[in-house]
């Protein structure tokens, strides 16, 4: 199954849809589409461990949250992701492990500023997972 | 939605608020018919979006370098009534205080030309450029709290600028107001090692000649005086810094939408009334991002002049490296027009007050603008004018449509030296990419919102 396809919808921004057969991999290839923007995640290898811990009022809030905190990470512990382990996950909360390697120009992408609510969707089609995300570039 | 469109005149055009349900007021477009016949039926459905917020004053506008966007269009202006609107993070955008510096030099064309692959390298290293590179400035959380402050004074205090860099910058470098406290511990972290670094996406450091001189008294004031003369533009915003503060109030405000009830037509546009605690705080927050913005294209402009010393061996001051204006294209700010206090959110938007220059970025293979804002511009856009020349592709398909290394050939080709971090951003950013520039301020000259003064060639052009 596709993990994620990128999507026409702003102009000057970026949109994706991200498919998972459950939410663990739905957040994973969820990460795996920011991080493509981001970086060049084939290249980036797995040098560094973080674990980390998001909350949210829905699971629509724990998605942005979840993107918000590694994009954070990016500029506080300066490292590119190319895995996501999600250990466990409900519609609140979310435990995970990141793995990856110190920033550097060879590769990087492009500096995501934020994800946004715009057209912002989590969608259970059949027994398959669907989320519609925008970021900011 | 563009067939209830009414032609005002040639370069305006009015959006009745009865164009749907909910609207509270009117939206004004700034175009001409070429620019306004391209502008996305979506793109406008957004502003009447924005009409339906409480407390908004007629008219939203959308200026001619407008492009749908997430949530409201990118050039786009809004006021809201300063005791009964609201404010929001949303409409700011992430990129607190995206802006632009211009500097001049008296060096000349050909001088520059000389040096410029020797130049263009050099710049590239003594700025960090891209996601990829790390930060030369390390602040403490001091120093910090000095910048959200104090803005560009910390700067010049601390060797970065001069004291004229200050009175050439909106705000003079420093919204007054700015709280510290009112900054998440995680955008503080996120700031700490991001001063004095540009960015990716449309962000830019670009060397350029004079091409044209429209306005000579004008720019004989900003110190432009030959069409022989070179320029440096930068355009970057308030990094992770800003994007965090942002993120945090977008959280706040959503949470802040249900407490006070009120109604949005998009997730996106949230927002809190102005005098309520969580729209103060904002503002309040908002400012300490403004200032650190102002800070960051500060500290870079005075390694731009450093490298410049090194390869033309000579003192920047000698060079004559002064800041011609500084300004921003993302902000909230209470301004008093025709004496009247409005919370004005621009949105990729310039302030356009009379007398005052609007600085309007091109793309890297075509000309950018100085001018000049207007009374026009208080009585029709709340003081505001265009900030770029405005997306009209999509970076999905701009990366179907070019190529990076193919793109820099072009320019190349053009007499234009051009480096990236990473090529892809060539493609993302291509020329091709973006409406036409001289449409765009043709559009907002003619309207009278900001006049031509001085027109723009780029030589070099270093991207994230």
């Amino acid at each position: 199954m596709e993990k994620y396809k990128f999507i026409e919808g702003l102009t000057s921004d970026v949109m994706f849809e991200v498919y998972g057969k459950d939410l663990k991999e739905l957040f994973k290839n969820s990460a795996l589409a920011l991080f493509s923007v981001i970086c060049d995640i084939e290249k980036v290898r797995e040098e560094k461990t973080i674990d980390i811990e998001v909350n949210g009022d829905s699971l629509e809030d724990l998605m942005v949250n979840w993107l918000q905190d590694l994009i954070a990470l990016v500029d506080t512990d300066e490292l590119f992701f190319s895995r996501f382990e999600i250990i466990e996950i409900n519609e609140n909360n979310l435990k995970a492990k990141v793995y990856g390697e110190p920033i550097s120009p060879e590769k990087a992408g492009v500096v995501v500023k934020g994800v946004t609510y715009y057209k912002l969707k989590i969608e259970k089609i059949k027994d398959n997972y669907k989320a519609t995300i925008s970021l900011d570039i | 939605m563009k067939e209830k469109i009414q032609k005002i005149n040639d370069y305006e055009w009015l959006l009745p608020k009865t164009a749907r349900e909910g609207m509270n007021v009117g939206a004004k477009i700034i175009a001409n018919k070429a620019i306004l016949d391209a502008i996305e039926d979506s793109a406008v459905q957004q502003l009447t979006n924005v009409a339906c917020l409480p407390g908004i004053v007629e008219p939203v506008i959308g200026l001619p370098d407008m492009h749908f966007g997430y949530g409201l269009p990118m050039g786009a202006v809004s006021a809201f009534d300063s005791e009964k609107g609201i404010i929001s993070a949303g409409l700011c955008g992430f990129d607190i205080n995206c802006g632009i510096n211009s500097i001049r030099t008296n060096l000349t064309v050909k001088e520059v030309k000389e040096k410029l692959k020797e130049l263009v390298p050099a710049l590239f290293n003594a700025i960090p450029c891209g996601v990829g590179s790390k930060g030369k400035l390390r602040l403490n959380y001091d120093e910090l709290n000095e910048v959200m402050s104090r803005g560009v004074n910390w700067a010049v205090e601390n060797g970065y600028g001069a004291k004229e860099d200050i009175k050439n910058t909106e705000e003079n470098g420093c919204m007054p107001g700015a709280d510290p406290s009112k900054v998440s511990d995680l955008a503080k972290k996120r700031g700490l090692p991001q001063l004095g670094t540009l960015g990716a996406g449309n962000h830019f450091l670009e060397i350029q000649k004079v091409s044209d001189i429209y306005d000579k008294e004008y720019a004989k004031k900003l110190g432009i005086v030959d069409k022989d003369q070179v320029l440096i533009m930068v355009h970057c915003g308030s990094r992770g810094f800003g994007h965090q503060i942002a993120t945090d109030y977008l959280k706040i405000q959503e949470r802040a939408v249900k407490k006070y009830n009120i109604w949005i037509p998009d997730r996106q546009l949230v927002c809190a009334p102005i005098n309520s605690g969580e729209g103060q705080d904002y503002y309040k927050a908002m400012k300490c991002a403004v200032n650190y913005s102002f800070t960051n294209r500060l500290v870079m402009t005075q390694w731009i002049r450093e490298t410049f010393e090194k390869v033309f061996k000579k003192s920047w001051e000698d060079m004559d490296m002064q800041t011609v204006y500084a300004i921003c294209h993302n902000v909230v700010k209470l301004d008093k027009i025709k004496g009247r206090e409005y919370y004005v959110h621009r949105k990729g938007a310039t302030r356009a007050f009379p007398e005052l220059p609007v600085i309007v970025a091109g793309t890297m293979g075509t000309a950018s603008y100085i001018c000049k804002g207007t009374e026009l511009a208080l009585d029709k856009t709340f003081g505001s004018s265009c900030h770029g020349s405005g997306r009209a592709m999509s970076r999905h398909a701009a990366l179907r449509q070019f190529r990076g290394e193919k793109v820099n050939e072009e320019l190349k080709q053009k007499g234009i030296i051009g480096k990236a971090g990473n090529w892809k951003s060539f493609a993302e950013e291509a020329p091709g990419c973006y409406k036409d520039v001289e449409q765009v301020v043709d559009s907002v000259h003619n309207a009278g919102i900001s006049l031509k003064v001085v027109r723009m060639k780029p030589l070099g052009v270093l991207k994230g």
